[in-house]
């Protein structure tokens, strides 16, 4: 069979286009020396702690307590905005107190404290036989002393001990499973933010994170095991004004972490972000300033720090490219954006090629799904339908005024800035912060789509439309999941070179033949009519 | 067993499925290799189109006038005072998108066939739009000025909802498979399948029809006026492929569609297309790909 010359040349991009990221990826491994657990890229959170208070002449004195780096957590690039605020940390063997002074404070002022965390998640295993300790070092004695909200040796604290345990003389695994289960599951959590005591919990049978962290507390200490209470962050893209209280007790040498909210006995996930330890109050401030706080946080990905220790100076060396990427201001968070966005592409590509969905032009998907990484899935799909349908109601009320079409065009881009505008004012107000991102939602993305809907409502009618509409928003959520895979977007930022797998991929997908599954059903019948002929 | 017979059935709707033309094989196996990219603008530009044909001697509408900017509007008036009826059409248009048909004159200006006014300034407007490129996805077009078609006698029974037209591929210069295209209700008188026209499929030999469907179902009867669409054979039949294969043969593309309508008293080529749509299987209940490669290997 003879060959086209074209045909050659195509074989042999594809051959090379696979060949080369292959051999990229094999250098680096080898030679280079990657290490796979170094190049998945970790997940950190932006954390800042948002502060307002209304001076009225008198001086201000907020407390609030800061995370310490240690084995579990790390924290880094610690900024701060004081404004007219005096700013001291002050430092203990535990916690790390901040406080922030100002004389005469009129009007209302803000403060911002930021940093950025990278935590891992930690398990510990408790050894079955391990029995409680008769003795303990003199500095664990004020884990086992009442403290107020803890009374320690309390009747009540012994009656509940008897209820939950069979015997006293059980090993240290058997007892903290049983306080831990009765905790979790008899004792109902309770979504009240305010402070509970050990002895309330248990009367009530029911009480939020620093009620049954308290009885926890309580009850430990009365059997002899030194215990503390530990308050934190659940770290989680958005705002919240909600802390977090759990436990450690002393086991074997070891504080290990137990939460009986959310069922995590010996363990603690990479979300969670310890504060301070003991029964503290989170902020302390000067009374009748409206003082006001609210956590805002943002996740991202960013390169282990190990990567670039590990690594020689080559210029392969995908960290020196990281490096070359935040020298100009694209960190790598962005850098990964931009690298999914061909694997939307691609996503796209199949299901118009080979599904045979229709939907508003090749990237667009892609792109709206890029766009949607801001506000998430649901809400970036809610931002997107309420700007089509909007637009496509306002240009048939501007059919009746027999306008040109460019300055009609021009007028639904004003009324997509219109509705973001307002979309972010009015969600803002009724605090649906996820809503109030679509701001974030490139305007440019957004009245592109708006044009091609109006375009083709015009040509093809609403019906058809909708359902290109549909068509489009289907893609969106596929391209979206397949372009927020971690595993995808790690292997992507540490080999950049696979982009040329995707575009061989696109070249076999440019010379596919095949029907595309929609229309083994639109020509069913002829297909059906074939056969039997 | 059970299992057996369906692996057997889906086993043969796979294999009839390669008789059929699927979008993709359509762009890389016939429009892309027959036709090149610069040979395009032959088919997608309307008044481009009529030019080379007429000049090749195959029938067109007779074109009155062609806007391509504000300026030569400025006589428009005068431009169409002398005619009772006339259709306004963008140069480079799809699916009937921007088509505008005046059949009648009335003191205040035109009226469409169903009796909608249209002032002179609608039409300004809408001749405007067109040039603005609101139908044709480009910065700008031509509005096309040109004559109203009466269809044959034989077709108006069939087609009361407006102008039918036959679609005729040609592959090689061979004819492939052919339909018409009969308006309906549905459609508001435009001969789109995707909106609701009837597609019958037409015997290449006889030019008669064969089957017909309305929104991709089995029909024998017009949905609208209960007209039998069994046995209806197409006026000046050897007319319409002699004058299919000879537009094929005016312009460089190798594979496309031809749409003509029939006049009073002779068929005329309305316009062109480099990928003609695949939906004319569904019309003519055929596999598309089986007679290509037919005719391919005949050819050899």
């Amino acid at each position: 069979m003879k060959i086209k010359k074209n045909t050659l040349v195509y074989l042999l991009v594809f051959v090379a286009f696979l060949a080369i990221p292959l051999a990229l990826v094999t250098y680096k491994l080898t030679v280079l020396n990657y290490k796979m657990s170094d190049l998945i890229p970790a997940v950190s959170y932006n954390i800042d702690i948002n502060m307002t208070v209304d001076g009225h002449g008198d001086d201000i004195e907020i407390r609030t307590f800061l995370p310490k780096s240690d084995t579990r957590q790390k924290i880094t690039e610690e900024t701060h905005i004081s404004g007219g605020f005096e700013f001291d940390v002050r430092s203990d063997h535990l916690n790390r107190l901040a406080i922030w002074r100002a004389a005469a404070v009129q009007g209302k002022q803000s403060i911002r404290y930021s940093f950025v965390v990278q935590a891992q998640s930690v398990r510990f295993e408790i050894p079955d036989d391990l029995r409680v300790a008769k003795s303990y070092p003199e500095s664990l004695n004020v884990y086992l002393q009442s403290e107020p909200g803890v009374p320690v040796h309390d009747p009540l604290i012994h009656e509940a001990i008897d209820k939950v345990l069979p015997s006293r003389d059980l090993p240290v695994l058997e007892i903290l499973t049983r306080i831990h289960r009765y905790l979790q599951d008899e004792l109902k959590n309770k979504n009240f933010s305010g402070y509970t005591d050990a002895l309330t919990a248990y009367k009530l049978g029911e009480a939020s994170c620093n009620g049954k962290g308290r009885l926890f507390v309580a009850m430990a200490r009365t059997l002899n095991i030194p215990a503390r209470s530990v308050s934190g962050l659940i770290m989680k893209a958005g705002d919240k004004r909600v802390s977090h209280q759990w436990v450690e007790i002393y086991i074997n040498g070891y504080w290990v972490p137990f939460d009986t909210i959310n069922d995590h006995f010996a363990k603690l996930p990479a979300n969670f972000l310890t504060l301070y330890y003991g029964d503290k109050v989170l902020f302390h401030h000067s009374s009748n300033v409206n003082f006001k706080y609210m956590f805002s946080m943002s996740k991202k990905l960013v390169a282990k720090a190990s990567l670039r220790e590990n690594l020689d100076d080559s210029i392969l060396n995908i960290a020196n490219v990281y490096q070359a990427f935040e020298d100009i201001g694209i960190s790598q968070n962005l850098l990964k954006i931009i690298l999914m966005i061909p694997i939307g592409a691609l996503v796209t590509v199949i299901f118009r090629n080979v599904i045979g969905l229709e939907t508003f032009g090749t990237f667009l998907p892609a792109l709206i799904a890029s766009a949607a990484r801001d506000t998430g899935l649901l809400w970036g799909s809610v931002g997107f339908v309420l700007v089509i349908v909007l637009t496509a109601l306002i240009r048939r009320a501007m059919d009746g005024l027999q306008l040109l079409h460019s300055p009609k065009m021009a007028i639904l881009l004003t009324v997509v800035v219109m509705i973001i505008f307002a979309a972010t004012v009015i969600s803002t107000n009724f605090g649906l912060t996820q809503l109030a991102h679509v701001s974030l939602f490139p305007i440019a993305i957004l009245a592109i789509t708006a044009e091609r809907f109006a375009i083709f409502e015009q040509e093809h009618g609403l019906l058809k439309a909708s359902k290109v509409t549909v068509a489009t928003l289907v893609v969106v959520a596929a391209a979206y999941t397949v372009m927020e895979s971690q595993f995808l977007q790690s292997m992507f930022l540490a080999f950049p070179e696979l982009l040329f797998v995707l575009i061989a991929l696109n070249l076999w997908l440019g010379r596919w033949i095949g029907m595309r599954v929609t229309e083994f059903f639109r020509f069913r019948k002829v297909i059906w009519q074939e056969a039997k002929a | 067993m059970m299992g057996l017979a369906w692996l057997k059935q889906g086993k043969r709707f796979v294999d009839a499925s390669r008789k059929v033309l699927g979008m993709n094989q359509r762009n890389l196996e016939y429009v892309y290799p027959n036709n090149a990219r610069s040979d395009f603008p032959i088919a997608d530009n309307k008044l481009l189109t009529k030019q080379i044909l007429s000049k090749a001697g195959v029938s067109v509408p007779e074109t009155y006038i062609s806007y391509s900017s504000f300026f030569e509007m400025r006589h428009l008036e005068q431009d169409l005072a002398a005619y009772d009826s006339f259709v306004i059409k963008p140069a480079q248009g799809s699916g009937g998108g921007g088509i505008l048909v005046m059949s009648s004159k009335y003191k205040g200006g035109w009226k469409t066939l169903g009796g909608t006014p249209y002032t002179l300034e609608d039409i300004r407007k809408h001749i405007a739009d067109i040039i603005f490129g609101v139908y044709s996805f480009g910065l700008s077009d031509i509005a096309i000025i040109e004559a109203k078609i009466e269809q044959h006698e034989a077709l108006n029974q069939l087609s009361p909802f407006g102008l039918t037209d036959v679609r005729m591929i040609v592959c090689q210069h061979q004819p492939v498979l052919s339909m018409l295209r009969v308006p309906t209700q549905d459609s508001d008188g435009k001969a789109n399948l995707h909106q609701g026209a009837l597609g019958v499929g037409i015997d290449i030999q006889s030019g008669e029809a064969t089957y017909a469907t309305h929104f991709g179902e089995a029909i024998t009867k017009h949905p609208d006026t209960g007209v039998s669409l069994q046995g209806f054979a197409l006026p000046f039949w050897q007319d319409i492929v002699e004058m299919s294969i000879k537009t094929a043969m005016s312009v460089p593309l190798k594979y496309l569609g031809v749409d003509l309508v029939v006049s009073k008293d002779k068929p005329m080529v309305l316009e062109i297309n480099v990928r003609p749509g695949i939906e004319i299987q569904n019309a003519n209940m055929i596999g598309m790909r089986k007679i290509l490669k037919a005719q391919a290997t005949g050819a050899k």
